[in-house]
């Protein structure tokens, strides 16, 4: 008579057995889409592969191993981690800047506001296109410019010394937009309230700016900067159209040298490799993140 | 609430049924599809019924990458060859440029969804003989006893490996030297008389330097290096080339790679080089706008610098280096590659198809709109075509050129199946250079980054 007894596993995990049937669809995406393709990869990583690229020779690390020793591999980390730097901090610093302006209640402030993040609306081909003209070596805007107040030409996509800086600025130019609209959106959510009281004690704009704004706001910038971090690392259009990864390997930012490996040389075993050091590298960065900048966070 | 409960779970049992059904699906597709790749080969080589038309016409695919003016001139051809017959219906179809649709014809090849004809780069040639994805061209051309001989023997001999022809030669070029005629008057240079070697070339680059005008550029991309090795019959991997086996090596590091390093190194140093990056738009450009006196371009692109330039345009063979005999160039450029494994029928219209393809009529409009050289010589006697080479003289150096070459393992260009790698590497050893690098270093490296993709590739070949 099972009604008589203590209720069994199978029926005191009712709970979870409906909970896991309630997970079972997004398990199965994220299974198809995610963890497959994931497992796939790392999988793949230790092996050569053949011209179909299917796996052909177990090689162990030595696919690693080839990377970190590789000068071509540890240049794309370097120029990946400046560019990361030379976007990331100034990417949001400028849209801090706009989003404070557009935040100030004038007449006509729609327009700006729409200005500002329009940016947004242009895809990163397009846009691309439009700064290949600019940085053209010898019919582009900037150079023409340079040339009518008399100072030195830049090779801006040719010199390997600047295409990094060049591409740094197209991407900050492309990105400002979206970070503009979520700082923008979460500017506007700051209760007005604390900011008349502050000025019936007389608080100053810069004071307010510190002791208000930013710790109000800290939970977007918390977003914006991990979400920028991550699209700056994943940069790959822009290297595409603008410099294919040259001169001289100095723009070869990881993505790109994956792209490379994998659809041009036909290498998915090493391509595999590089994108699961790559996918350490952001995992590490992100969950740093989360412990350093994260507690300075300021959650309502 | 518990029959409540009841219905949701049964609701989502039949979510779940659904989504897994679809999934098991799509794994059962691929599963179905790689097995068909896995069988080809052994003996079938077609299979299946072909497709038709409403009309009972056989139906056939054609991948092709050109853009722009070719495409044009494709469709029409094309849509001309429809309308020639009433057995058979080419469909073309762009399908991105030459990397892009590779790769898609690698996720197809060899089943009965790959394209009948699809149009492969040059440099893809090994890659496409190893794939077993393709019949060779050859054994159509036994079976109907068509004349091959009458088509341009510079362009088959690419094409063929050891003594067989794979695929139909279609858009051919190769590299010419393009220069400012007005530029070497105003130098003092005589103007029907371009330098021919290495040495010729420093000096009337630094004579052609003026102001913002370079002397002398080269697109930063490997096919160039590859051409100026080429004519001084230098290898660019051992094993002939790769002609008479799988290649194990590079060779460009040879004294013929090092000289072609070293005349562009001793430009860039005195500053008659310009450098205009790996964008063939940027160096055209830069030669309209007077940036440069002399560059080399696709013998495809001399109709445009003619257009284009506000100028004289003249246009020479390319250098080569004093010490050696001039030995003419490789044939760059795409072939059209007739698959494995799809209706017997499908082939035959293929087939129908690149034989129109071969007329001096066809060839002579393809010719005339794109530049491509025209692979049937025949073609060059059309009335259309005398008249433009009358107006134009330009044309005929490049296809004097390309008849001027003597055949050899480094004139019928190199085999290798990692060759767009390989480029790369010289793109960076080019670049390096240009920055700073010793020539004969920055060229040693991209030889060692190049034998160790051969060696990659040797070892995962089944």
């Amino acid at each position: 008579m099972t009604t008589v007894r203590a209720p069994g596993v199978w029926k005191r995990s009712a709970n979870l057995r409906v909970g896991f049937l309630y997970l079972l669809p997004s398990i199965i995406l994220f299974s198809v889409f995610l963890f497959y393709p994931m497992i796939r990869t790392i999988y793949l990583s230790f092996f050569l592969t053949d011209q179909n690229g299917n796996a052909a020779v177990n090689v162990g690390f030595e696919n690693y191993s080839y990377l970190l020793t590789s000068p071509a591999f540890l240049n794309s980390m370097k120029a990946t981690g400046l560019f990361v730097l030379y976007t990331v901090p100034i990417g949001i610093i400028l849209a801090l800047f706009f989003a404070l302006l557009a935040n100030e209640k004038l007449k006509g402030i729609g327009f700006f506001r729409t200005m500002y993040s329009s940016t947004m609306g242009i895809s990163v081909a397009a846009s691309s296109v439009i700064w290949l003209f600019l940085f053209h070596p010898s019919v582009g805007l900037f150079n023409r410019i340079l040339l009518a107040i008399n100072l030195p030409q830049i090779q801006w996509l040719l010199d390997p010394e600047w295409a990094l800086v060049s591409i740094a600025i197209s991407t900050i130019w492309m990105n400002t937009g979206f970070s503009f609209l979520i700082l923008l959106g979460g500017l506007q959510n700051i209760d007005e309230h604390l900011y008349e009281s502050s000025r019936i004690d007389g608080a100053g704009y810069f004071y307010r700016l510190r002791r208000i704004t930013i710790p109000m706001l800290s939970p977007t910038l918390f977003f914006i900067i991990t979400i920028s971090l991550i699209n700056a690392f994943q940069t790959f259009g822009q290297i595409d159209i603008l410099t294919k990864g040259g001169p001289s390997q100095s723009t070869n930012l990881i993505v790109y040298s994956i792209y490379r490996e994998a659809f041009i040389n036909y290498q998915f075993g090493t391509a595999s490799a590089q994108a699961v050091i790559l996918f350490i590298i952001i995992l590490v960065v992100t969950v740093l993140q989360f412990k350093l900048l994260e507690k300075k966070v300021h959650y309502q | 609430m518990q029959r409540n409960m009841r219905k949701t779970v049964k609701l989502m049992l039949l979510f779940l049924t659904i989504i897994s059904l679809a999934v098991l699906a799509a794994c059962t597709n691929s599963d179905s599809s790689t097995k068909e790749e896995g069988t080809k080969g052994e003996g079938e080589d077609t299979k299946g019924e072909a497709t038709k038309t409403e009309d009972g016409k056989v139906s056939i695919e054609f991948w092709h990458a050109m853009s722009g003016t070719g495409q044009t001139s494709l469709d029409e051809i094309v849509a001309n060859f429809n309308e020639s017959q009433d057995k058979y219906e080419v469909k073309a179809e762009f399908q991105g440029t030459y990397e892009e649709s590779l790769t898609k014809l690698r996720s197809v090849g060899g089943t009965k969804d790959a394209p009948a004809i699809t149009q492969v780069f040059e440099i893809g040639t090994k890659y496409m003989i190893d794939s077993g994805y393709i019949e060779p061209i050859q054994k159509f051309i036994d079976k109907n006893d068509f004349n091959a001989d009458e088509l341009e023997q510079n362009i088959l001999n690419y094409y063929k490996v050891d003594g067989e022809l794979y695929s139909m030669p279609f858009n051919s070029s190769t590299p010419v030297m393009i220069y400012n005629k007005e530029a070497f008057k105003e130098a003092g240079l005589d103007p029907e008389k371009a330098p021919e070697t290495f040495s010729e070339v420093i000096d009337a680059a630094a004579k052609l330097k003026k102001g913002e005008m370079y002397g002398f550029s080269m697109l930063t991309y490997g096919w160039f290096f590859e051409q100026l090795l080429a004519t001084q019959g230098g290898d660019y991997v051992n094993e002939n080339n790769g002609r008479t086996g799988d290649a194990t090596e590079a060779t460009f590091n040879n004294d013929e790679g090092r000289r072609v390093f070293e005349t562009l190194n001793t430009m860039n140093k005195a500053e008659t080089f310009g450098n205009f990056g790996t964008n063939w738009d940027d160096i055209r450009a830069a030669f309209a706008s007077k940036k440069v006196a002399m560059y080399l371009d696709s013998s495809a692109g001399v109709a445009g610098a003619i257009e284009t330039a506000p100028f004289e345009v003249g246009v020479a063979y390319i250098p080569y280096a004093d010490e050696v005999k001039r030995n003419g160039v490789v044939i760059g450029g795409a072939s059209l590659w007739m698959s494995k494994g799809i209706a017997e029928e499908e082939q035959d219209a293929a087939w129908e198809f690149m034989q129109y393809l071969t007329t001096p009529e066809v060839q002579a409009k393809w010719h005339l709109d794109t530049g491509y050289f025209a692979i049937n010589p025949k073609a060059y006697d059309e009335e259309n075509v005398k008249e433009k080479w009358a107006e134009f003289p330009q044309y005929k150096v490049t296809v004097d050129q390309l008849q001027d070459t003597v055949p050899g393992y480094a004139t019928q260009g190199a085999l290798i199946s990692v060759f767009p790698e390989s480029r790369q590497q010289i793109v960076t050893a080019l670049e390096d250079m240009y920055q700073g690098k010793d020539p004969a270093e920055a060229l040693d490296q991209a030889a060692e980054e190049t034998n160790r993709a051969i060696e990659v590739a040797n070892k995962t070949k089944q």
